[in-house]
C-alpha cells in the first residue's frame, strides 16, 4: 500500500464517524479519531489470508482491514445488511471471509480467543498471521499476560499490538500501568517488541511489516505498541476529561493532516489531487449512509435466531 | 458379535475411548489441559490420547483457565474442535468470560458467521477436598443462551454423551463427578451416540419421580432400594442433559406418578430442581414437589460437615416418605 | 488347608476391581512374598502378594474379568491334592499382603 493509499484510508475512517456522529441515532460509539494511523499502518501489512481480531474501538480496523463501508453503517445502524446481519453493532463487528475475524467489546476478552485463532493459523495454515488490536487498557488484565505466556510457549503467529493512546477512559497510563513502556510487557516472555509513533502512519506500517514477517516465519508471538491520541473522549458515553487547550494541542498532530501535509511538500500529492481524494472519500461515505439507510431492520424474530 | 455386545469399563476409561474414537474420526479434534499429555489427567482420563495422538493435539497448558477456556474457543471458532478439560469445576469461574461472553454468544453476534464447536469437560462435586474444590454449578451454566449442559450418570453415558458434545456445532459444558471415577459400568461395545436432550429412566416406579442427575443419580438409586422394602415405588429419571432439558421424560413420568422430587448435590436456590418443578408445574396440574440439594453454605473438606451438606439416602428417603405423606 | 483368595482391602474408595494379571497357572506354588496376581482399580495396580506358602488349585475370575472388594478370585490350599469343597463359605482367606502402585 503506497502512502497516498494509507491517506486514503485515514481520510475513510475520518469521514465515515464524522458522518456517523452527524446522525441522532449514532448510539453508543468508541470512535477512532486521532488513532486511524495504527490501524491503517497495521491492516497495510495483513494478507488476504490473515486475520485481526480487535476490541469494541472497531470501526477503524474494520474499515482498515477492507470491509464495505455501507456494509459497516448498516452493522452500526443494526439492519440486516451489515456483516453481523445487525447484531453484533461496532462491539463485536465481523466480517470473517474479509479477514476481521472480528470485535469483542470485553476489554482483553479479545486476546486468549485470538490466541486460539492463531493456533489454528499454525496448525492450518502456515505462514499466515493473526492480528489482535487492544488499547492500554486492557494491558492490566491477566488475559494479556496469560496470553503472552502461551503465545511464547508455543510459538504462536500472533502479532499482538497494542493501542496505547494513553487513558482508560479517564484513567492515565501512568496511574494504571507499572511498566516504563508496555512493550515491555512483552521481554519477559521473550518476545520481541516495539514501541512506534503512533500518530505516524509510515512508521505503524514498517514496525508491523518487520514484526509480522518475523512471526510469519514461525518464530513466534510478537508485540508493537504504538503511542497514540485520540481526539474524542474514551466513547460518546463518557464525557472528556481533558481541557480544551490540550484537545486543541492534540488535534495539531493529526496523523492525518501530517501524512498528506508531508506528501505535498514531498511533491507526491497537488492541492488538488488531495482535494479530488477527499471528494472521493465524501462521495463514498454519502453512498454508504444511503445504503445503509435503505437496508432493512431484522425481523423481531431474529432476536432468538442462531442462538444454540 | 452381537449389536447388544457390552464391556465393563471404569468410568475413566469410557471417556478415554470416546475421545479416541472422535479423534480418529475426527483429525482436528485437539485436547487442552494441564497434565494431559504424558500424565493422561489427573483421573486418568486421558491415558494413551497423547501416545496416539502427540503433543499437537493433546497439549498441556499452564494453569491458567480463562486462557485455557479462549484459547480453545478460538481454536474452535477459527476452525479446529477443541475440548477443553478444567480439572475442577470451581475453576471453570476463571474461564467464564471467553466461555459465556464469547463462545455462548459468537453465533449470535455474528449473525451466523463464526461457531464455536468446543467441549468444556469438567469435573464437579465434593469429596473432602474443601470449598473451593467440590462445586457443582451446572446450574448457572443452564441459564446461558447458547450454550448447552450435559452431566453423565454412568459410564455408557460419559461414553455416549462425550461423543455427541464433540459434534454439536456449538459450546458444550460436560460435567462429570469425582465420586464417578471409582465406578464403572457396561458400555456397549458398537459405537453408540446419546443425543443431547434427552433423560433416561433409570428404574421404573409408580408412586414418585426423582429426577436427578450425576452423582446423585446413585443416591437416588440407593433410596430407592430402600423405599422399595417400604412398599415405597420410585421412578428415577437421570436428565443427563441439563439443557436442553428433556422436559417430556420429566413430566411423563411426573404425570404417571403425581409426585416430583428433583434431586441435586448443588444449591437448591436457583438450582437444576427449581427450573425442572416450575416447568413440570406448567404442564400438570395436581402435582406434589419436593427439591433436595447441599444445604446453603460452603462445602468443607472436613468429613462430618461436607457429610451433614450434601444430600444423602436419608434425606432422600426421608423427603419421598414426607412428599408422598403430603396433599 | 483351603484356602480363598479374595481382592483385599479396604483401599480408598475401591468397590470393584478388574483382573489385570495372573502370575501363575493352577498347579503353582507361591512362597511368602511371590507375587500372586495384579489388579486394576479404578486409578492404580494392585499387587497381590503371598504372605504363607499356597498352591493355586482353581481360578474363579480370569483376566479381564471383575470382582468386588472381599470376594473370592482363586482357590488355593497347602497340598496340591487337597479335595475342593463345594462351596467357598467355610472357607479360610489366604493371607497376602497387597501394595497399591
Amino acid at each position: 500500500m503506497d502512502r497516498i493509499e494509507l491517506l486514503r484510508a485515514m481520510l475513510l475512517i475520518r469521514a465515515f464517524e464524522a458522518a456517523l456522529m452527524r446522525r441522532s441515532d449514532h448510539g453508543f460509539q468508541l470512535l477512532s479519531e486521532g488513532q486511524e494511523a495504527v490501524a491503517v499502518g497495521l491492516c497495510s501489512v495483513l494478507g488476504e489470508r490473515d486475520q485481526l481480531l480487535t476490541s469494541g474501538r472497531s470501526i477503524a480496523p474494520a474499515l482498515a482491514r477492507g470491509l464495505e463501508p455501507g456494509a459497516v453503517m448498516a452493522e452500526l445502524l443494526g439492519k440486516t445488511a451489515g456483516p453481523c446481519r445487525g447484531k453484533g453493532g461496532r462491539g463485536h463487528l465481523a466480517q470473517r471471509s474479509a479477514g476481521f475475524f472480528g470485535a469483542h467489546a470485553v476489554v482483553a476478552g479479545n486476546l486468549s480467543i485470538a490466541a486460539g485463532v492463531a493456533l489454528a493459523a499454525q496448525l492450518q495454515e502456515p505462514g499466515t498471521i493473526v492480528a489482535c488490536l487492544f488499547g492500554d487498557g486492557a494491558c492490566g488484565a491477566g488475559a494479556l499476560h496469560e496470553t503472552l505466556n502461551i503465545a511464547a510457549l508455543w510459538k504462536l503467529p500472533l502479532l499482538l499490538v497494542c493501542d496505547n493512546n494513553g487513558y482508560s477512559v479517564s484513567t492515565p497510563r501512568s496511574e494504571a500501568l507499572a511498566p516504563k513502556s508496555l512493550s515491555d510487557l512483552a521481554g519477559p516472555f521473550g518476545i520481541p517488541a516495539r514501541t512506534v509513533d503512533g500518530m505516524d502512519v509510515a512508521a505503524v506500517r514498517d514496525a508491523a511489516r518487520e514484526l509480522a514477517e518475523r512471526s510469519r516465519t514461525g518464530a513466534g508471538p510478537v508485540f508493537l505498541e504504538c503511542l497514540s491520541e485520540r481526539f474524542a473522549s474514551h466513547s460518546t458515553a463518557v464525557r472528556e476529561t481533558r481541557s480544551a487547550a490540550e484537545m486543541q494541542a492534540i488535534r495539531k498532530r493529526c496523523p492525518i493532516s501530517r501524512l498528506a501535509d508531508n506528501l505535498e511538500a514531498e511533491g507526491g500529492l497537488s492541492a488538488s489531487a488531495r482535494k479530488q481524494l477527499e471528494e472521493e472519500v465524501r462521495r463514498a461515505i454519502a453512498a454508504a449512509v444511503r445504503f445503509a439507510e435503505a437496508a432493512p431492520y431484522p425481523d423481531p424474530s431474529e432476536a432468538v435466531s442462531d442462538v444454540v | 458379535m452381537s449389536s447388544d455386545a457390552r464391556q465393563k469399563l471404569f468410568f475413566r476409561e469410557a471417556i478415554i475411548r470416546a475421545l479416541r474414537e472422535e479423534m480418529d474420526r475426527n483429525e482436528r479434534i485437539i485436547v487442552l489441559g494441564q497434565d494431559v499429555a504424558e500424565f493422561g489427567g489427573s483421573y486418568r482420563e486421558f491415558e494413551g490420547l497423547f501416545e496416539r495422538f502427540g503433543r499437537a493435539r493433546v497439549r498441556n497448558t499452564p494453569v491458567a483457565e480463562s486462557a485455557m477456556i479462549g484459547l480453545g474457543v478460538g481454536a474452535a471458532a477459527a476452525g479446529l474442535r477443541a475440548l477443553v478439560t478444567i480439572t475442577y469445576m470451581d475453576f471453570l469461574m476463571l474461564g467464564l468470560d471467553p466461555l459465556v461472553n464469547y463462545a455462548a454468544k459468537a453465533r449470535y453476534k455474528t449473525g451466523g458467521q463464526i461457531e464455536v464447536p468446543l467441549v468444556v469437560k469438567t469435573t464437579a462435586g465434593a469429596k473432602g477436598q474443601g470449598v473451593a474444590h467440590s462445586q457443582c454449578i451446572e446450574a448457572w451454566l443452564m441459564a446461558v443462551p447458547g450454550l448447552k449442559v450435559v452431566a453423565p450418570a454412568t459410564p455408557a453415558d460419559a461414553y455416549g454423551l462425550l461423543k455427541s458434545a464433540l459434534r454439536e456445532r456449538g459450546p458444550v459444558v460436560y460435567v462429570d463427578h469425582k465420586r464417578l471415577f471409582p465406578t464403572a459400568g457396561e458400555v456397549p461395545n458398537e459405537e453408540t451416540l446419546i443425543p443431547l436432550g434427552e433423560a433416561a429412566i433409570r428404574r421404573c416406579g409408580s408412586d414418585v419421580t426423582i429426577a436427578t442427575f450425576s452423582f446423585m443419580t446413585r443416591i437416588a438409586e440407593r433410596s430407592a432400594e430402600r423405599l422399595a422394602a417400604e412398599g415405597i415405588s420410585c421412578e428415577i429419571v437421570d436428565l443427563r442433559s441439563l439443557a436442553p432439558l428433556d422436559m417430556a421424560t420429566v413430566c411423563g413420568s411426573a404425570g404417571r406418578t403425581g409426585a416430583l422430587l428433583t434431586l441435586e448435590e448443588g444449591q437448591l436456590s436457583c438450582g437444576v430442581g427449581a427450573e425442572v418443578i416450575f416447568r413440570a408445574r406448567e404442564s400438570l396440574a395436581n402435582l406434589r414437589t419436593a427439591r433436595i440439594g447441599a444445604l446453603p453454605a460452603p462445602v468443607s473438606s472436613n468429613p462430618i460437615l461436607e457429610a451433614a451438606c450434601i444430600p444423602d439416602v436419608e434425606r432422600v428417603t426421608d423427603a419421598v416418605r414426607g412428599l408422598l405423606a403430603s396433599r | 488347608m483351603i484356602y480363598k483368595l479374595v481382592v483385599p482391602g479396604p483401599i480408598e474408595d475401591v468397590e470393584e476391581v478388574r483382573v489385570l494379571e495372573w502370575h501363575g497357572a493352577s498347579g503353582r506354588a507361591f512362597e511368602a512374598g511371590d507375587l500372586i496376581v495384579e489388579l486394576e482399580t479404578y486409578k492404580a495396580i494392585v499387587e497381590v502378594r503371598a504372605a504363607q506358602h499356597g498352591i493355586l488349585r482353581a481360578l474363579l475370575c480370569a483376566a479381564g474379568e471383575w470382582q468386588k472388594v472381599g470376594l473370592p478370585l482363586a482357590v488355593m490350599s497347602d497340598d496340591g491334592a487337597e479335595a475342593l469343597p463345594d462351596s467357598l463359605a467355610a472357607v479360610a482367606e489366604l493371607p497376602v499382603e497387597f501394595e497399591v502402585s
